[in-house]
């Protein structure tokens, strides 16, 4: 590593030799093999590439300001959505959900968006797209749901929890509004000091969030429910009933 | 034994038993009802001229640690098996299986893993099942000639379109039964036409465990299945189509020639002639790994039942390892009192 290598670069170099004992019952364990200066439409980022020892996901940390050996450090974990985030899929908000979360990190000291390779969760794109046509046809896809795999998937926590400390990060600030991850990430030693909720701007898309959660009833929040949960995540728009007491 | 059962369980093939197994481990009353006359399913051994053949998974393979707990439990002899494989099969064929993976043979076939799944359950075999109502506050299943079971839970164990099938049956299915009916429909098994041929004594045995022809659009695996055995009487080879060419030739009363003109073509002209051969057509005989899906199906009707559905396509990695992971996890949903 060269003489000016920075705290993030050095990382590369010390998990050369890394070992342990994995996290997680399926024995996880990750290390930092690139990084690199990402200048992106919301901001300058620097991204991390991580390599695993179980499948071939590259996941990957885009950070903000200095965190390695840090406290209180924000953090934002977005799991993968092809449809969403690449392709602006109004099936799911994952494209606003990522771009705030980037955009809510530069308006923190410093910050860490993990880019979670779990694709739709973890079921993978040609399942994902399966459930879509199942959910097209208007049936009741909770189980069959199940059986392509949407759940909470243990590993993106064992993934993620290992990916924070191998950055070095001492505690974190979540921006969920999920308790649940507070806990799983807890559970994997990860020190969670605080959380921020996660609140997207409306625009024209989300909208409609708006106007159900304002009816209470009706085909427009079948609908919302209907959704599959692709962030496990539930969405806070700005403006909706309860974001105030979130903000 | 004669207690109403809490589970049935239709099919007793690896999944079906894997299932069974752990539900009977926590002590439900569990009764499998079997089609064929023995358990196993396509985990089949077959007994050609007093030698045991593997007519459907020529071998087992895995890494999950359960499982390969599960096979070290199975008494008799064992190899691992195959060390010496040969070719790479034609470009668009996925692997059967992954570097890393632990492969093995049993001395007396396959068949001994389901035998020993099987072993201490109440097992009915050829006991077809025909038919479903799932609309009782008990889910109930028909078997041929009119008789009936019922219990609180009814597990699918068999092939997709066999469940696609028997799920038709019930009438005024709900939407929940509906939907996992369209899951089904999503994806299909790969057939394989399957030969087995034993030549005659003295025929030299190939220098090879498993052969994946690069150059044909018919045979897809050759295994040398005597290769496995502790002292063969016959070099026993068997034959397994491609799935597409099997799928086309499913009807055709010629596939064992044609299959045998291929192996005289790729190995000599000796393999035309076996001195015995038993052919099989495996309707369903496995899931692309493209339509593997996460997890078992495990549905509460609205009469109170519940319907589960395991199976090889329920799991991933495919093949024996995930039928029995399939099977494991929807007993272990069951027992959580879990459903979707």
């Amino acid at each position: 590593m060269s003489e000016g290598a920075d705290a993030l670069e050095r990382l590369v170099e010390r998990d050369q030799d890394h070992e342990c004992n994995g996290y997680g019952p399926s024995r996880v364990c990750v290390r930092v093999v690139a990084v690199a200066d990402l200048p992106t439409r919301t901001g300058p980022f620097r991204i991390v590439g991580f390599w695993n020892n179980r499948d071939g996901k590259e996941h990957v940390a885009m950070v903000h300001g200095d965190v390695v050996g840090e406290a209180e450090v924000a953090v934002r974990l977005h799991s993968e959505c092809l449809t969403g985030d690449v392709m602006g899929s109004l099936r799911c908000d994952c494209r606003d959900q990522l771009t705030e979360g980037l955009r809510a990190l530069l308006g923190q000291p410093c910050g860490v968006l993990l880019y979670l390779r779990q694709e739709g969760r973890g079921i993978g794109l040609i399942n994902k797209i399966r459930a879509y046509a199942l959910q097209q046809r208007g049936l009741d896809t909770v189980e069959a749901n199940q059986a392509l795999g949407f759940r909470d998937d243990e590993r993106d926590y064992a993934v993620a929890a290992h990916m924070l400390k191998s950055l070095g990060i001492r505690s974190v600030r979540l921006i969920t509004n999920n308790p649940e991850k507070i806990r799983q990430l807890g559970q994997y030693g990860v020190d969670v000091a605080g959380r921020i909720p996660h609140v997207i701007p409306p625009n024209e898309y989300n909208r409609f969030y708006l106007e159900t959660k304002a009816r209470r009833s009706g085909h427009l929040l079948e609908l919302a429910a209907r959704r599959l949960p692709e962030q496990g995540d539930p969405v806070v728009v700005a403006g909706m009933d309860g974001a105030e007491g979130l903000a | 034994m004669d207690e109403a059962p809490e589970i049935l369980v239709v099919g007793a093939g690896v999944s079906g038993l894997a299932c069974a197994r752990e539900l009977a481990r926590a002590d439900w009353r569990v009764r499998l009802l079997e089609r064929a006359r023995g358990v196993g399913g396509r985990c089949a051994t077959r007994r050609v001229e007093g030698q045991p053949v593997d007519i459907g998974v020529a071998f087992l393979h895995g890494r999950d640690p359960g499982f390969l707990s599960a096979l070290d439990e199975v008494a008799g002899a064992r190899a691992q098996w195959p060390e010496e494989i040969r070719g790479t099969g034609r470009p668009c064929q996925p692997e059967a299986y992954q570097p890393g993976e632990r492969r093995l043979a049993f001395a007396d076939g396959v068949s001994a893993f389901p035998r020993h799944l099987a072993e201490g359950l109440d097992v009915r075999c050829e006991a077809p099942v025909e038919a479903l109502e799932l609309d009782g506050a008990r889910p109930r299943v028909r078997l041929e000639g009119g008789a009936q079971e019922e219990a609180p839970t009814v597990v699918l164990a068999v092939a997709p379109e066999q469940a696609q099938r028997l799920l038709a049956t019930a009438a005024s299915p709900p939407p929940a039964v509906a939907s996992v009916q369209a899951l089904l429909a999503m994806a299909r098994s790969d057939a394989s036409l399957s030969l087995a041929a034993l030549y005659p004594a003295g025929r030299p045995a190939p220098p090879w465990h498993v052969s994946h022809p690069e150059a044909s659009s018919v045979l897809q695996l050759v295994s040398h299945d005597s290769g496995k055995r502790t002292s063969p009487r016959h070099l026993a080879l068997v034959y397994q189509a491609h799935p597409r060419w099997s799928r086309e030739h499913l009807e055709d009363p010629d596939w064992p020639d044609l299959l045998l003109d291929e192996a005289a073509r790729l190995l000599g002209a000796w393999a035309r002639a076996p001195a015995h051969r038993h052919p099989h057509r495996w309707r369903y005989a496995r899931t692309a790994r493209s339509d593997e899906l996460a997890g078992p199906v495990l549905t509460r009707l609205p009469g109170g039942g519940r319907l589960g559905i395991c199976g090889d396509r329920f799991a991933r990695g495919g093949g024996v390892e995930a039928a029995w992971l399939s099977g494991r996890a929807l007993a272990g949903r069951i027992l959580a009192g879990e459903d979707g």
